[in-house]
């Protein structure tokens, strides 16, 4: 799961080689917190969250097909 | 980017009667340094590259199909449309209810492709052809009920719908005589009301 929220995060913004992701896994499933460059917050996050709801969206149906769930923070 | 002038500006006397020129910019066909692998030649290669990139990465066996289509008639769009369709078996979950994971799909694509050739293409994304059967059955929707507000003679507030889709009802009833279509409320909830001509929504 991390590798999708890796790629979209480093495609879209300006400093990909600070793009952090990490992956724990719990009762309530996976929870992946994705840490960008100070700068590059309002990227990942968008215009009321836009971004980060899409982002979101697309890690469900990963989540789906692999009969889990997951949440996406941004720290 | 290919710069066309359009119209030529004028500077008018002392600034009096000045006309901004217009141009229309639209991006070469090669795409500039800063893609990675996704890398194309064309940008409709670069786009088809970022959504199999993603299809791979959500898990998702799908073939993708890309197209270029010159710009819709009053789109407002300068350059082609990539268009691009993903088919496969079992793509339910990549629509989505009421097409959401769809256009998720779609902005992410866009934002990707925006950021990876810093030039605005309008591309359009569909699954299995969703968005032509959603385009027909919005307008048959969009006819069947000005019908209903023709008869009773009051307005009839239809679902909540995206953007777009608002649209296809707007246009699909711009012409009607006897209704007129507004939308309303905020945001997820902006719905289209269908009014009789001459009455305004609640």
């Amino acid at each position: 799961m991390k590798d999708l929220v890796e790629y979209i995060a480093k495609a879209i913004v300006n400093a990909p080689d600070d793009v952090v992701v990490t992956e724990e896994t719990g009762d309530e499933g996976t929870t992946l917190k994705l840490q960008v460059a100070d700068d590059d917050k309002g990227r990942v996050i968008g215009k009321q969250g836009r971004v980060a709801q899409a982002m979101r969206t697309l890690i469900r149906v990963l989540a789906a097909k692999q009969g889990t769930r997951a949440t996406l923070e941004i720290l | 980017m290919e710069v066309t002038v359009v119209k030529e500006g004028k500077h008018g006397i002392l600034g009096l009667g000045a006309e901004e020129a217009k141009v229309r910019v639209r991006p070469l066909a090669k795409v500039p340094e800063k893609v990675d692998e996704t890398v194309g030649e064309t940008v409709g290669e670069t786009v088809k590259g970022v959504l199999e990139t993603l299809l791979e990465r959500m898990g998702v066996e799908a073939a993708v199909a890309s197209q270029t289509k010159p710009p819709l008639e009053g789109g407002g769009e300068a350059s082609d449309v990539v268009a691009l369709d993903v088919t496969g078996d079992d793509l339910g979950i990549l629509i989505g209810r009421r097409g959401q994971t769809l256009a998720s799909l779609q902005y992410i694509v866009r934002l990707i492709v925006a950021h990876q050739t810093k030039a605005r293409v309008p591309i359009v994304v569909d699954v299995e052809g969703y968005k032509q059967r959603r385009y027909e059955a919005l307008q048959a929707l969009a006819h069947r009920m000005a019908e209903q507000v023709r008869v009773r003679g009051r307005p009839f507030t239809l679902e909540p719908m995206m953007a777009y889709e608002r649209r296809i009802i707007h246009l699909a009833l711009a012409d009607d005589p006897d209704v007129t279509t507004e939308s309303v409320g905020e945001g997820e909830a902006r719905k289209v009301v269908i009014m009789p001509k001459g009455s305004k929504p609640d």
